[in-house]
């Protein structure tokens, strides 16, 4: 099977998954208590995708766990929590992170 | 980016500024480029690897936009999986974005069709988060789709230029520059304000440790899917609970 037409087949399946509830699914059909289980997607969502990249760094041979990019993850999210500003919790982040890899490696 | 096209009507009874939140999207995910660029390059480069072709490659950034799917994809072909698999696998990676619709279903409910679709194709991890961050910030904007689109443009097209660019000059980035850090901490600059209340928080604390444990030991992802549930889960309960005291 050429890998042209893998490609559009599993293009097409994540598509369906992709806008499931916005295309999909029927909207008069979803019940109103749901607003309250939407409220909590994002934030768990973000938290279970900064969570292992700030506790593990990726090696060749798999995660490890990565003390200076831990400290640097929860300072940059204190910093994060005060200035509200994406670039400078960037900025400060991989400073604290290249200054804590100098320090404990 | 194009100028404006007047030919193009704005849908009556509704606010629309144009290419003012598509243009305010596109700016709002330029920092997190940064980390989102060297990972297409990467994923260029295993395309090559895997023995994809130029032309296949290129197909396949613009028909599928979600990085960890298409590598899944090219490493399962390349081993010769049948299609089911390659298919029940991807799918199993990308049901987070059943969520993320789920949660954008208040967004995009008066568009027509064929836009909520556009922005099911496009969308990713990144732009949702800056979607999602905008709307806690910002309720009353009334364009949030220009907004997501603006947002999702914004990451898919510099992705994609970046994979074209990863195939044929391989991985430029040197890898001792932990450049990957940065995507992570645009998450949390995103995720900050939305710790509001003690049911968010909660819901926050559980996913985090939850994705700790599971992320590693699971495959395919299912343990974000597992670690996001588990965060919803802890943050209705408490939610109930805070209603019915």
């Amino acid at each position: 099977m050429s890998f042209f037409a893998v490609a559009l087949v599993v293009s097409l399946a994540s598509l369906v998954v992709k806008g499931l509830f916005t295309c999909f699914v029927p909207q008069g059909r979803l019940p109103r208590a749901l607003d309250r289980i939407l409220r909590f997607i994002p934030p768990a969502a973000l938290a279970a995708l900064v969570a292992p990249a700030i506790v593990y760094a990726k090696t060749a041979s798999g995660s490890t766990f990565a003390p200076a990019r831990l400290l640097a993850g929860l300072g940059a999210l204190v910093i994060a929590v005060y200035s509200r500003n994406v670039v400078v919790t960037i900025v400060s982040g991989m400073a604290l992170l290249m200054l804590l890899q100098r320090v404990i490696g | 980016m194009p100028p404006p096209d007047p030919s193009v009507p704005s849908p009556a009874g509704r606010r629309r500024g144009g290419w003012t939140e598509p243009l305010r999207g596109a700016r709002a995910v330029l920092p997190i480029l940064v980390g989102v660029i060297p990972f297409a390059l990467v994923l260029g480069f295993i395309m090559r690897q895997t023995g994809r072709t130029s032309a296949e490659s290129g197909f396949f950034s613009f028909s599928l936009i979600a990085g960890t799917a298409q590598v899944a994809t090219v490493h399962l072909f390349a081993a010769g999986a049948p299609l089911l698999v390659i298919v029940a696998t991807t799918v199993m990676i990308n049901m987070r974005y059943a969520l993320y619709s789920l949660s954008l279903v208040p967004i995009l409910q008066r568009e027509p069709w064929w836009r909520r679709l556009f922005c099911a194709y496009i969308i990713s991890d990144q732009s949702y988060a800056f979607t999602m961050a905008e709307a806690e910030r910002n309720p009353d904007n009334g364009d949030m789709t220009g907004f997501l689109v603006g947002a999702s443009l914004g990451v898919f097209l510099p992705w994609a230029a970046a994979v074209l660019v990863g195939y044929h000059a391989g991985a430029i980035i040197p890898p001792s520059l932990p450049l990957d850090f940065t995507i992570p901490l645009v998450f949390t600059a995103l995720l900050a304000p939305q710790l509001k209340d003690r049911g968010r928080i909660a819901s926050a604390l559980t996913a985090a440790a939850a994705a700790v444990i599971l992320v590693p030991t699971m495959p395919l992802q299912l343990g974000f899917l597992a670690a996001l549930l588990a965060g919803v889960v802890v943050g209705v309960l408490l939610d109930g609970k805070r209603e019915g005291a």
